[in-house]
Order: C-alpha cells, then structure tokens, then sequence
C-alpha cells in the first residue's frame, strides 16, 4: 500500500536510545535492529521504560519526555521531516489495555481507515473485514458486526484494537503488553493472531512474560 | 477546530479583560491614597473621604455569620446524605438540595424581605429589619446548598474499599466516619466551605435588599454584638448602588470605587482558587481510646447530623412553600401572557420576552466560546498554558457579577455608546456562562478521552481529525450540561442587568437594534418590586415573577437532567 521502503532491509534502528525526563532516565539506553518480516520482543522488568519506548517509536510521548540518540523507524529519522501521522498509520501501536471506540465493532474496525485511506466505502469495508479475520476475531464477530463495541468481551476488544492497526496494512507492528490484561484462552487466542503475522509483518513485542517472548520472537533485546 | 479554540480563548481573555479594564481605567482615572482608604470609616464623596473599614467590616460580618451557621449544618447534613441515610432516600435528597443550589439570588434576596427581615425586626427591636444580621441570615440559607452539594461530592467520592476495611476491623458506623471516611474527605469539604465563601463575598443582589445600605458604620468596642442588629454595607452593596454609574462618579471619587472593586475581585479570586486548588490529603488518623460509651455517643452523633438534614430540606420546603403561596399570581395563566401596567400590575409577558431573549442571545454566544476554550483547555494547550489558562477560567467564573456588569456597563454602555442595550446585557450573559461551557467539557475530556485520543493518535489521524472524531463526540453532552447549567445560572443573574440593558417599563417587545434598545427582564423586574416592600401589590407581583423566574431556570435544568444521565452511561 503505502510502502515508501522496501519490504526488505531495516524497520527500526535505534543507537544508544534514551527516553528522559529533565531529570531522570525513563528508558534506555538500548540499541538494536529490527529487520523487516521480523518478530522482536522487548523483555525487562516492569518500569524499565519498555512501553514508554515503543511509544516515542511513533511520537506518542507523554509532553515534558524527550529521546536522545539515534532513532529510525520506517527509514526516517523520528525527529526529521514529516507527518507524524502518516508514520503512525504504518507503524501500528496496539496498547495494554483494549480502548474501543463509542460505536460498533465494523466502527471500530473501520475507525482508522475511514480517516487516512481514501477508497470506496465497500473497499474499506473488505480491508476491515480482513483485518478482522487476520485479528482471528472474524467468525465471533460476524454475526454481530454492528452491536457496539463495548459488548465484546476484554480478549475480544483487544484483537478488535488489533484488527483496527492490521486494516491499515502497517509495515511494523508495536504491540504493547499485548495479553497482559486477558485470561490465558484469550491470551492463546491473540498469541496465535501474532504468531500468523510472522514473516509478512515486523513485529516489535514489548512484554514481561518471558515465555511468551520465547514463543513469539525471532530475537529478543533485553532492557534495563 | 482549532479556530474555534482560538475564539473561545479570546472570547475568555476579552471578558476577563474587561473586568481588568475596568478596575485599571478606573483606578488610573484618580489618585487613591489607599492608606487612607483603607484605614478611614467615614464614606463622603461630596467632601472627598473614601473609607473601606466599615465596608470591610460589614462583609467580613455577614460572612462570618453566613458560614459560622451554613458550614455546620452543611457539614453535617452532607456526612448524613452520604454516608448514613439509606440511597434512596439520600438520592432525592441530593437532587433536592442541588435545585436548592440553583435557586436565583434575587429569590432569596426576596425571602429575605418577606421573612428575614420581619423576624429580625421583631427579634430584635430593629426598626425594618434593615441590619447586618438579616444580610449573614440570607447568606446563610444561599451558601448552604452549595456547601451541602460540594461536600456530598467529596464524601462520596471516598471509594468503598476504605469503608469495608475499617468496617471489618470492628468499627462503629460513627468511628468509620470519623476515622477513615471524613479524613480523606477533609481536602474536598474544605474546599466546599471556601467556594461558599466565594459566593457570599460576591453575593450583590440578596444581600443589597436586607442590609439597609448604611456607609461608615463601624461598631463600638463595647457593642461589636449589637452594631450586628443594625444596617451596614458590604463591598458589594456599595458597587451595586447607583454610585458607580452617577456621572458625578469621576476622578477620585471613580478611582475609590474602582479600588473597592479591585478589593473584592481579590479576596473572591483568592476564595475561588483556593477552594478550587486539589488539595493534598493528608491522612492523620485518629486513634482515640475505645470509650465505654462507644455506641450512646455513635447515637447522638447520627440524630445530630439527621437533625441537620432535616433543617435543609425544611429551607427548602420553606423556599417551595413561600413561592407557591406568596406568589399565586403566577399560577393564573393571564400573569404570563399580560403585559406589566403600572408599578405593580399585570403580567410579565415582556419580562419574560426579554429573559429569553437575553438568555438565547447568550447561549449563541456562550456555546461555540465555551466549547473552544473546553477544547483549548483539554486538547490543543501544554500543560503550564493549560494551568495558567484554568486558573483564569476559574477566576472568570467566579468573579462577582456585579463587577461584570459594571464592567460591561462602562464598556458596552459608555464606551461603544450602546447605552442600554439588550446585547450588551446578553454578552455579559454569555460571560457568566462561558467558564461553566469551558470548564464542563474540559473536566469530560480530562476522564476517558486520553486513552482513545491516543488510540486515535496511534491509528495516524490527525490532530483535527482526532478531535472531530474522538473528542468532540466524547465531550458532546458535557457541553450540552455546561450550557444548559450555565445558561440557569445567567437567567436568574440580576446584577450584570441592572445597568447595562433593563428597565422596568417602557422596553419595546422585540428590539430593532442595538444602541438605546432596552429589554426588560425578570431578575431585575423582581429586584426593583422589592424595594418597593411596603406596597403589598409590589410584592405579590414580585412573588409571581420570581415563580415564573425558578420555573424557567427549572426547566433549564431538567433539560440538563437527561443529558447528564447519557453523559454517564456513556462513559
């Protein structure tokens, strides 16, 4: 779609990354590489800066937080010119916590490419319902594409919020914790999701299971 | 949206600008010597003396009064409503004492000429009435719902949790209260004791009418107590009398009033903000020895705090009972589509044509100001912007109305050359409804939004588009609530009227323009039969005006009622 680089060669490169506040280090400093088609888990301890690092991948700091260090995602430096946006739309962050959208599930799968793609309706449609089968969440919701979102149940709305990044067809994929807040069936279930998206997606997983790093990764990059 | 933002920003500045204005030009306008001002008693401006003391000493009084009774009472009754009467009881009692919240000034300013002042006067062999007193007595009921609703606020946002744990360590029901409920607590009951006290400093209209307006009267060292029983006069007594807007009222003369003006804006900012500022909890338990009158004290406790409750509802019964029985009129379908003749017959048809004129003119104004600011506020500011432009917002919200109308008086009226104009009455309106707008939505975009805003942020919108999409549905029916409640509050003002757009008769049914086109309104039409409270015909009319008034504010706010019920269930 709107692959600017090629599908081959690096997808994010950070070089002794740190993420600080005036006074304190929140995160890093870490350097490594993540080739695209790859799965990268980010492991550590719990308030070793994981989460806050994926977010400033895509400039989501929190304002007073500022990266130091060499930082590429999608071939361009983070701090160099253009839309933020635009690299957020191919740089998906699915969160810890599933937030949906007020409005149905078709809605909420929708939500991101009915405002950045320009298409017929019917085509965003087909890339939504994809989405949501990629998401592994197709034959629960299919019956029910139009009943509000806040229905589904917490492992549903988290692969809802991964269908959401998945329909725009992003190139790298930042998932943060993203069964902390499940039961292990549901757990399963998105792990799976994942576990398909090998090879065609990069993936970067920041999580502090270690099992699921091992099940998941194809490299791992240890913080703190 | 953005640009909306940027309105409501300038809308917000120009309004507080304003009232700067005011008080700078007014100041510049003359020499105050404020040593002098603020040491003199005697107010004289034919022979050049302005004095405060005696102005300060009336409004410290009549505070003191207020809240020495309403804070006690409020406090307990709210420990009862939250945490000892079972919910459904409790809850039609909060709705209750919240309408009670709503009431406009100038009804109680009337209850305190039909009922306060009579019972001062016979209590204490005070001629009238007339006396600082009767004005801490009016204050006293005002300031009471506000104290009630802000505490019950504060009580129930102690979570469960805390009352469970000391609960099952074996606490009595009254030990649970005082140890581990009221200290948390605390930080928000104060607050609401300091917001009171901001409405009683600014309160013009209700006080006006009950404290007799006497200057320079200081009480002996001998009989602090009974110079209480006799008339006196507070900051706002003072603004709210025909002084300010005498054309007489230049050089020294305008800069003392201008500095009486300055006086009362700080003390009410400095009342606002720290009533508004999230205090720090400090949880200092009290361990006290297990007494062996452990359950006889928990008893008396809670029959002292339901006694309480039952006091405010039965104000607020009083308040109904007056309304519905002096002012019968209104209940003749004839009072609300006649004109006023005369000085006391007839019907409001035009006052209520220009309430609504007036109130609609400032909801075009208030919501698309009140919204940007909101937006502003929650969304496009940094945080220290964010900080700096709440605590003008709140400032805003909380400066005396009569300072407002003086304000818009001496722009919209003298400056523009409008004189009395409809549309100078409704932009000062609008300014009393803006900060509620702003504040409403902003306070919706604080809970819930951060988290889908960055959802939406994380999917590559745009900022504009993460606001059409995200924020403004979220914030929808706050804003919807912050007008409607805003716009209750700015039917029932009296004082931003008074000078700038009303008169008693005469006013033309629908205004033609701007310059010289008056209205009238019913605020000010119940404020000027009042004054006349020796004419019995006066008050029945005032009575009927005022129940026209509280209806047309009520339903305000039962329209705000549904709103406010999506605004939860959608949250």
């Amino acid at each position: 779609m709107s692959s600017t680089t090629a599908t081959t060669g690096t997808a994010v490169h950070a070089d002794r990354v740190v993420v600080r506040t005036a006074e304190r280090v929140l995160a890093g400093p870490v350097t490594f590489t993540a080739t695209h088609g790859t799965t990268v888990g980010l492991r550590g301890p719990s308030g070793c800066g994981k989460s806050t690092l994926l977010r400033a991948l895509v400039g989501l700091l929190p304002p007073g937080l500022a990266v130091e260090g060499e930082l590429h995602v999608l071939g361009r430096r983070l701090d160099g010119a253009g839309s933020l946006s635009t690299l957020r739309a191919s740089a998906g962050l699915v969160g810890q916590s599933p937030v949906v959208f007020p409005g149905s599930v078709l809605d909420n799968a929708l939500f991101g490419l009915r405002h950045v793609v320009r298409a017929p309706k019917a085509a965003l449609r087909e890339r939504a319902v994809a989405a949501l089968a990629e998401a592994g969440l197709w034959q629960e919701v299919r019956d029910r594409l139009d009943s509000p979102a806040e229905q589904l149940s917490v492992g549903q709305r988290q692969r809802l919020c991964l269908a959401r990044a998945l329909a725009l067809d992003p190139q790298l994929l930042l998932l943060d914790e993203p069964t902390s807040a499940l039961d292990a069936g549901s757990r399963d279930v998105v792990e799976a999701s994942v576990q398909g998206l090998r090879g065609r997606r990069t993936v970067l997983l920041v999580s502090h299971d270690t099992g699921q790093v091992a099940r998941l990764c194809d490299e791992v990059v240890d913080l703190g | 949206m953005p640009t909306l933002s940027v309105a409501g920003g300038g809308a917000t500045a120009l309004g507080a600008l304003l009232v700067v204005g005011f008080v700078v030009a007014g100041l510049a306008a003359g020499d105050v010597d404020w040593v002098r001002l603020l040491t003199t008693r005697s107010w004289d401006a034919p022979n050049g003396a302005f004095g405060v003391t005696a102005m300060l000493w009336g409004t410290v009084a009549v505070c003191v009064i207020a809240l020495g009774l309403a804070v006690p009472v409020g406090w307990a009754a709210a420990t009862a409503l939250s945490e000892q009467l079972p919910p459904q009881l409790a809850r039609p009692l909060r709705t209750g004492v919240e309408l009670l919240a709503a009431v406009p000034s100038i009804v109680y300013g009337l209850v305190g000429v039909a009922v306060v002042r009579p019972f001062v006067s016979s209590a204490g062999d005070v001629p009238g009435g007339d006396s600082l007193l009767a004005a801490g007595l009016v204050l006293a009921v005002m300031v009471l719902p506000t104290i009630v609703a802000v505490s019950v606020d504060a009580l129930a946002a102690v979570p469960v949790a805390t009352r469970e744990a000391a609960l099952a360590l074996g606490l009595t029901r009254r030990e649970v209260i005082r140890s581990a409920v009221l200290p948390l607590a605390r930080p928000g009951m104060r607050a609401a004791v300091l917001l009171g006290l901001a409405r009683a400093l600014g309160e013009t209209i209700a006080v006006f009418l009950v404290i007799g307006r006497a200057d320079g009267r200081l009480p002996d060292p001998a009989g602090a107590l009974s110079s209480l029983l006799a008339p006196g006069q507070t900051l706002t007594t003072k603004l709210g009398g025909p002084e300010p807007v005498l054309a007489g009222a230049v050089g020294d003369h305008r800069a003392a009033l201008s500095a009486v003006a300055l006086l009362l804006l700080l003390a009410v900012a400095g009342a606002t903000l720290a009533g508004s500022r999230r205090g720090r909890v400090r949880c200092v338990a009290r361990i006290r020895r297990a007494g062996r009158y452990r359950l006889a004290t928990d008893r008396t406790a809670t029959w002292l705090r339901f006694a309480a409750v039952a006091l405010a509802l039965a104000l607020l019964a009083g308040v109904v009972a007056l309304l519905l029985g002096r002012g019968g009129s209104a209940l003749s379908p004839a009072f609300w589509v006649t004109d006023a003749t005369g000085s006391s017959g007839g019907g409001v048809r035009g006052q209520i044509a220009g309430t609504v004129l007036l109130v609609l003119t400032a909801a075009v104004v208030a919501l698309p100001a009140g919204l940007g600011l909101g937006l502003l506020l929650g969304e496009y500011a940094g945080p220290r912007a964010t900080r700096a432009l709440r605590t003008a917002t709140l400032t805003l919200g909380g400066v005396p109305t009569i300072l407002l109308g003086l304000a818009g008086y001496a722009f919209f009226s003298t400056f523009l050359g409008w004189g009395k104009s409809w549309l100078a009455g409704a932009l000062v309106l609008a300014i009393v409804a803006i900060p509620v707008v702003a504040l409403t939505t902003a306070a919706r975009l604080d809970q819930h939004a951060p988290a889908r805003r960055e959802a939406a942020l994380a999917l590559g919108l745009r900022r504009s588009q993460v606001v059409r999409s995200v924020l403004l549905p979220h914030a929808r029916p706050a804003v919807l609530t912050g007008l409607l409640l805003g716009l209750a509050r700015a039917a029932g003002e009296t004082a931003p009227l008074l000078f700038t757009a009303t008169v008693f008769a005469g006013a033309a049914a629908v205004p033609t323009g701007i310059v010289q086109q008056p209205v009238q309104a019913l605020p000010t039409h119940i404020f000027a039969l009042a004054q006349d409270a020796a004419d019995p015909a006066a008050l029945a009319s005032a009575w009927g005006s005022a129940v026209v008034l509280v209806v047309l504010a009520g339903l305000l706010l039962l329209a705000a009622v549904p709103a406010r019920r999506r605004l939860e269930a959608s949250s």
